[in-house]
């Protein structure tokens, strides 16, 4: 399938997702983007760990954060600002729904990063610069994943190791540092080759298939059955 | 006419001293330039300032006239000297744009507008002229650091440029890959610039070399008139160590291979036993054992150099030995403490000064020593990314020496260290040797018959091949 066929399924499931109001939808939603992920074997460890924090974090939270329903599954303290801590039913099913939706947009995201061909993506957009800068970013998780891996192997070899957040936090500014110095010499070896000079060409790509085509029409479908339903 | 002509430039970096100073110099077609020279005597800026990126990219202060393919580069843009003007640098890393190697080695073709047409035509005639034809459908991810130098190379020479600038290119390969990889950009036929911190093979290939010093130019002759200068002035640049007639000739080492089983421990002559490790077996994740009943044996007082093409497992063999990787197989038995250092590790420095970097769980005092041995003592309160790549190397160096381990284990130690710096770094672990037994993971021959008493050689079928003093 054409990246832009598969991009473009994919941002129709994350907008059904977000538009959807039923805890199954949501749900569904999530597992089939899940298994598409999981494709991807282990390189889609740190996607799936950071949308599993993230949704758990939103259902975890949001239900002291609100005052709705009325059939209370735990009273708690009164607490200043926040107020009277308390979980009602119908808090739960919101905190489910909003992190099932949250974690259908992760793995949506996930799936673009593990799963498409993102050169082909950049040369059949008309916007190359943005799409370009975007294919460059979603690599910054699996380089900065290395880069951690080798600041505590380093340090290991140093008989030192990181322990706990703390010790893990202090790695992240020498690991932004060392993006930063990357980042620049990339730039430079863009512009060494030539990119942003006027009058550019592009790789020709191999027509659309029919597959193509149903994919499109079927993202279509889904965001307007979402809004429909 | 000339491909670039060089007119009293001087460059200095925004708040630095001049890092090139009235440089002169002229470039014909086809002609093959080595620049040599210490750490930051210039070299890559050299390099740059052909390509344009000095003064475009990195701004400061520029006087004098450099002209590239008839533009001054004052007035043309890097991107607008592309078509004529290809670079490789360092790190491949660094360089990659793309994730799939065709897309990758077009991706300079669609920037100079290349018609449509003759694009892929193009990128596969690169691909095959680096011996990488077969890479041509594969993710970037996937290659090894020799393959992606020869994807950045085949980038390079897709764009079909007049002049090719190389800036250390060699410094992840092992010597029959650097050898292949000068010999290819050489072929091309385009003039070649090529700064270089490992000479011996782009000797072979130059036509004339430069020598930069705090940014002067103090040699730019014929290849024979600069090896007679180098001889005379800069020994370190051009011949061998004394105690190195062991290693002379690899090929001559070669055939005296020992038939040695594939169990056999590589054992040393020298104190106590630090590490044996035997037999051990290793994979990464679900692919092909890295490593198949690899053997070694390292004692107080000696320095191993442990050899072998890109990809023979010496880094992986190297990490069982110093705990860092758990062995699928076979029997590792260590006594007392080991550092490792690993490859490029100025990229994996956490502290905001040099003297904190290596005070890490060390000591100030001992810190401070620590420093003083790699000759950073000036340093102290200085980033460790404000310093150079060889200072970075050396600082790196200090964080592992500091904690006076009986088991040291450099991977690569030498790269991008120039020769006087890599004889200091001989000397000074030849003079720490006896405290404990050292491990040098090194593509560097010369550095290897410097510093090492014997040599372990993995070749890519796991076989081991000991030279022993």
């Amino acid at each position: 399938m054409r990246p832009t066929a598969a991009a473009a399924l994919l941002a129709a499931l994350a907008v059904a997702a977000l538009l959807a109001q039923q805890l199954w939808s949501a749900g569904a939603i999530a597992l089939v983007l899940l298994c598409a992920c999981l494709r991807a074997g282990r390189r889609a460890r740190p996607y799936l760990w950071g949308t599993l924090f993230s949704a758990g974090f939103v259902f975890l939270l949001s239900p002291l954060l609100q005052s709705t329903g009325w059939h209370v599954l735990w009273s708690g303290p009164s607490v200043p600002v926040l107020g009277q801590l308390d979980v009602t039913a119908e808090e739960l099913r919101i905190a489910a729904l909003n992190a099932l939706r949250l974690a259908a947009v992760g793995l949506a995201f996930a799936a673009y990063a593990l799963l498409l061909d993102h050169d082909r993506l950049i040369a059949a957009s008309t916007g190359r610069r943005s799409v370009l800068a975007a294919a460059l970013a979603t690599r910054l998780v699996p380089t900065l994943e290395r880069d951690a891996s080798g600041l505590v192997e380093a340090l290991r070899g140093r008989g030192l190791a990181p322990e706990g957040l703390r010790g893990h936090a202090a790695l992240l500014s020498p690991l932004l540092a060392g993006s930063l110095e990357r980042g620049m010499n990339l730039a430079e070896a863009m512009e060494a080759r030539g990119f942003g000079r006027a009058g550019r060409t592009r790789l020709p790509s191999p027509p659309w298939r029919a597959l193509d085509v149903a994919a499109v029409a079927l993202a279509a479908a889904i965001v307007v059955g979402a809004l429909w339903l | 006419m000339a491909v670039a002509t060089i007119e009293e430039l001087t460059f200095s970096y925004p708040g630095a001293a001049p890092a090139l100073d009235r440089v002169s110099l002229v470039i014909e077609p086809g002609e093959v330039v080595l620049v040599l020279g210490p750490s930051g005597s210039g070299k890559s800026t050299l390099v740059r300032a052909l390509a344009g990126l000095v003064p475009w990219f990195h701004g400061g202060r520029f006087a004098g006239r450099v002209e590239v393919v008839g533009r001054d580069t004052r007035r043309a843009r890097p991107s607008e000297l592309a078509v004529a003007v290809a670079t490789v640098f360092q790190d491949p890393e660094d360089q990659i744009v793309l994730a799939q190697v065709e897309a990758e080695v077009a991706f300079g073709l669609e920037n100079v507008g290349t018609p449509p047409s003759a694009i892929l035509p193009r990128v596969h005639r690169a691909l095959d002229a680096v011996g990488a034809g077969h890479l041509a459908g594969r993710r970037l991810a996937e290659l090894s650091g020799g393959e992606l130098q020869r994807v950045c190379l085949a980038s390079a020479l897709a764009l079909e440029p007049q002049l090719l600038l190389l800036d250390e290119p060699t410094s992840q390969l092992d010597p029959d890959g650097a050898e292949a990889f000068l010999e290819r950009a050489v072929a091309s036929g385009a003039a070649v610039v090529v700064s270089e911190q490992r000479p011996a093979a782009a000797l072979r290939h130059a036509d004339r070399v430069l020598f930069l010093e705090r940014g002067r130019v103090v040699l730019d002759a014929p290849l024979d008139e600069a090896v007679a200068w180098l001889d005379a002035h800069r020994p370190a640049w051009t011949t061998l160590a004394p105690r190195t007639t062991l290693f002379h000739d690899r090929s001559e080492a070669r055939a005296q291979r020992l038939p040695l089983p594939s169990n056999n421990l590589l054992q040393g002559t020298a104190g106590e036993v630090v590490v044996r490790v035997a037999g051990v077996r290793f994979a990464y994740e679900s692919g092909p054992d890295v490593l198949g009943g690899a053997s070694l044996e390292l004692r107080r007082g000696e320095v191993v150099a442990l050899t072998g093409p890109n990809g023979s497992g010496k880094t992986t063999l190297a990490k069982i030995a110093a705990g860092l990787l758990e062995a699928q197989g076979g029997t590792v038995e260590r006594a007392g403490r080991a550092a490792f250092l690993l490859q490029d590790p100025g990229r994996y420095l956490v502290r905001e000064t040099a003297l904190d970097e290596v005070a890490l769980g060390a000591g100030v005092e001992r810190a401070r020593r620590a420093l003083e041995n790699v000759g950073l003592a000036w340093a102290e309160r200085t980033h460790p990314r404000d310093l150079s790549s060889g200072e970075r190397e050396r600082l790196a160096l200090a964080t592992v020496l500091v904690g006076e381990p009986d088991l040291l284990v450099l991977d690569e130690p030498t790269r991008g260290v120039d020769p006087e710096r890599k004889a200091e770094l001989a000397a000074l672990l030849r003079a720490q040797a006896a405290q404990r037994a050292t491990l040098v993971v090194t593509h560097d021959v010369v550095f290897a018959q410097e510093v090492a008493d014997r040599e372990v050689s993995l070749g890519a079928e796991q076989e081991a091949l000991a030279v022993v003093a």
